[in-house]
């Protein structure tokens, strides 16, 4: 995997990003790539700083400082082809049924209907095609805002927390269900704080602590970093990893 | 096609929130007895009034369906402009951004004044159904045997029209700078108060006050009102109405710096305060009331328009005299219109001149005609005419128009009532169920 990645040309660049609320910095000086195809996990605790880096990537939220290169610096093309954000937490167009706003989000963003089928059984979003979004509970408004994402065409999506909400089938099938799209070639970079879940899904991972970059890389490339900071001893699992890390 | 597609989708999408929203069912729901309220009290008193009078022509004017019929009429579509439009606008703004769907539609590439325009063109269309009942009470006005002058009937619509434009573009604008709902409600009205309280100082200090509210979305609807309309105060209201939409769009962009949407805003601000100005300037208008209310005979009309000397009127009177009030409306308004170059100065040194009527030049009203200049103080439009043509040394003209006649009617609202207090409020509410329940 890790040689694999390696060869992967990278599709996103973020050089020193940074952006302040006030005295409080959520990010410092952030810098990182995403590789086609890979599944980029974005880990660290609370308050490091993940929604503000997803924000700003979307362009919901303005940096202060900080580049963002799309396709090594092709120049004509905009961010708004490229990437697509999912928010955490959100209830978009609270009094429209599922179905239509899984619609709109084919029409206006000009997306993928061939795959509106496959994801809505995945995702098991039938039953719930009258139902208003408002009337949804957390776990099936995030299978379907998770829907949306992957109804898009843009070839990057960033997800923030895709399994906030959802009990251990339904996970364990959304997970699925994004790894399928990555093996077709979409690109994906998840905010995820649960690390167990995290280690066994992503290629590899950012490690966001404090609004720094404190580590990039596989989970092998990691677990040395870390082995490095704890005096040569090795970690035993992943969190042990992000524990040192971070 | 392709490119104007997800704009399209957006409207449907800015259509159905409307649908979907509460406020706009309320505003449908209400204006109909709100027309009612005035249409029928407009109807009973231009009845008794035509009961006792005749046509003779001081009398006539009372009997112009402009005044007496859609005048009182459309106050209640200035009311709901005030206190209930703005609501709905707000929700429709600021709606996306508390659900979230915001940060979702940004992310096409799509321009925010696009997006804007969507919610706007929504909003807009949502106002027109609002003017069904008015409509309504015309046809009935028409079935009592009314009389309607068309050309003045579409421009106070027109005001209207443009009044809403303000209130949404004004709405817009203060939902996406303040994002909460509530506190856009509350900057709203503060406006709509903030220029009330502008109009109250300019009646009482005049001047540059006087100015100032002659912006207001108040005095540009009262000039529709009473059948003038003026190219300035119609571009400058359309100016208005562009530059609220253009700075909602500036504040819809979620990634700009708030410093950089603020410097933005300024500077459409200072851009449209030039533009207004301008439009202040030019003096094209149409008097369209049947009755040539704003206007002076057609006769004294060529005859004015061949005086080429700019005229200087200097009036001494203070702005809360009702001397002032009516030399303005009478005479002054119309000689504006018509002469090429009129220059008019009041000078007071009080608010309502009560304890300047013992000074001798209290009530003086100077006339300068190319150096040449006489004292009046009178105040009627004949008065003030006689005095110019003797300035200019030019015979009076023969009066050759039959005064304006009117269109008395003493008719009942037969089935007014009905239509406004019970049809309407029964059909909007059950459309407005069934659709909210479709919905869910």
């Amino acid at each position: 995997m890790s040689e694999m990645n390696r060869a992967r040309p990278s599709i996103v660049s973020v050089a020193g990003l940074s952006k302040t609320y006030g005295s409080v910095v959520a990010l410092d000086d952030v810098s990182f790539s995403i590789r086609r195809g890979e599944v980029l996990g974005l880990i660290g605790p609370n308050g490091a700083g993940k929604t503000t880096l997803f924000e700003c990537l979307g362009g919901v939220q303005p940096a202060d400082r900080g580049e963002v290169a799309l396709l090594d610096g092709h120049e004509r093309v905009r961010r708004g082809d490229v990437l697509f954000y999912l928010p955490d937490g959100i209830a978009p167009w609270p009094d429209e049924p599922v179905d239509w706003a899984l619609q709109f989000t084919l029409d206006f963003f000009g997306g993928r209907r061939e795959l509106y089928g496959e994801i809505s059984h995945r995702l098991d979003l039938a039953p719930l095609g009258r139902t208003r979004m408002k009337a949804l509970s957390r776990g099936q408004r995030k299978r379907a805002l998770l829907a949306m994402a992957l109804l898009t065409p843009h070839p990057v999506l960033l997800i923030d927390e895709p399994f906030e909400g959802l009990d251990l089938r339904q996970s364990r099938e959304a997970a699925k269900t994004l790894r399928r799209h990555a093996s077709l070639g979409r690109t994906l970079f998840l905010s995820i704080h649960q690390i167990i879940d995290a280690g066994r899904f992503c290629d590899r991972f950012i490690l966001l602590s404090g609004g720094r970059t404190r580590g990039e890389g596989t989970a092998s490339e990691l677990a040395s970093l870390a082995a490095s900071r704890m005096d040569g001893k090795a970690p035993g699992d992943f969190e042990e990893v992000f524990l040192a890390l971070t | 096609m392709r490119s104007l597609d997800p704009w399209l989708r957006l409207v449907g999408k800015e259509w159905r929130g409307l649908l979907a929203s509460r406020a706009w069912w309320v505003l449908i729901f209400l204006i109909g007895p709100l027309v009612g309220v005035t249409f029928i009290g407009a109807m009973r008193i231009y009845a008794e009034a035509s009961g006792l009078g005749g046509t003779t022509p001081g009398v006539g004017e009372a009997f112009s369906p402009l005044d007496g019929i859609w005048l009182p009429m459309f106050i209640a579509y200035e009311i709901a402009a005030t206190f209930l439009l703005p609501f709905v606008a707000i929700r429709l703004v600021t709606g996306d951004r508390q659900s979230g769907a915001l940060k979702l539609e940004l992310q096409h590439p799509m321009s925010p004044l696009a997006r804007i325009a969507a919610k706007a063109l929504v909003l807009f269309t949502g106002w027109c159904l609002a003017v069904v009942p008015a409509l309504l009470a015309a046809a009935l006005w028409k079935l009592y045997g009314g009389n309607t002058y068309v050309p003045e009937l579409a421009g106070i619509v027109l005001g209207h029209l443009l009044n809403a434009g303000l209130t949404i573009a004004l709405a817009a604008a203060i939902a996406s700078i303040a994002e909460n709902p509530s506190t856009a409600a509350i900057l709203v009205l503060s406006f709509t108060v903030g220029t009330w309280i502008l109009g109250f100082v300019a009646s009482l200090r005049g001047g540059l006050w006087e100015r100032i509210a002659s912006f207001t979305p108040e005095a540009m609807l009262d000039r529709f009102q009473h059948g003038l309309i003026q190219l300035g105060t119609a571009l400058a209201a359309l100016v208005l109405v562009a530059v609220g939409l253009v700075v909602s769009a500036l504040w819809l962009r979620l990634g700009v710096s708030r410093q950089r949407r603020t410097l933005e805003s300024v500077s459409v601000a200072v851009l449209a305060a030039g533009l207004v100005v301008g439009c202040s300037l030019l003096h094209v208008s149409w008097d369209v009331s049947e009755n040539r209310r704003n206007s002076f005979p057609e006769t004294d009309q060529e005859a004015l328009a061949q005086i080429r000397t700019p005229l200087s009127i200097e009036v001494h009177l203070a702005p809360e005299d009702p001397r002032r009030s009516d030399l303005e409306h009478q005479a002054l308004s119309k000689l504006r219109r018509v002469m090429p170059s009129v220059n008019v100065r009041y000078v007071s040194a009080t608010s309502i001149g009560l304890f300047e009527q013992a000074g001798s030049g209290y009530g003086e009203i100077w006339y300068n005609l190319g150096g040449k200049k006489v004292m009046s103080r009178m105040t009627t439009q004949e008065g003030v005419l006689e005095t110019i043509y003797g300035l200019a040394g030019i015979n009076p003209p023969q009066d050759a128009e039959p005064p304006f006649a009117g269109h008395p009617l003493m008719a009942e609202p037969k089935g007014a009532a009905a239509l406004f207090y019970g049809l309407w409020p029964a059909c909007i509410a059950g459309l407005g169920f069934w659709i909210l329940r479709r919905k869910s």
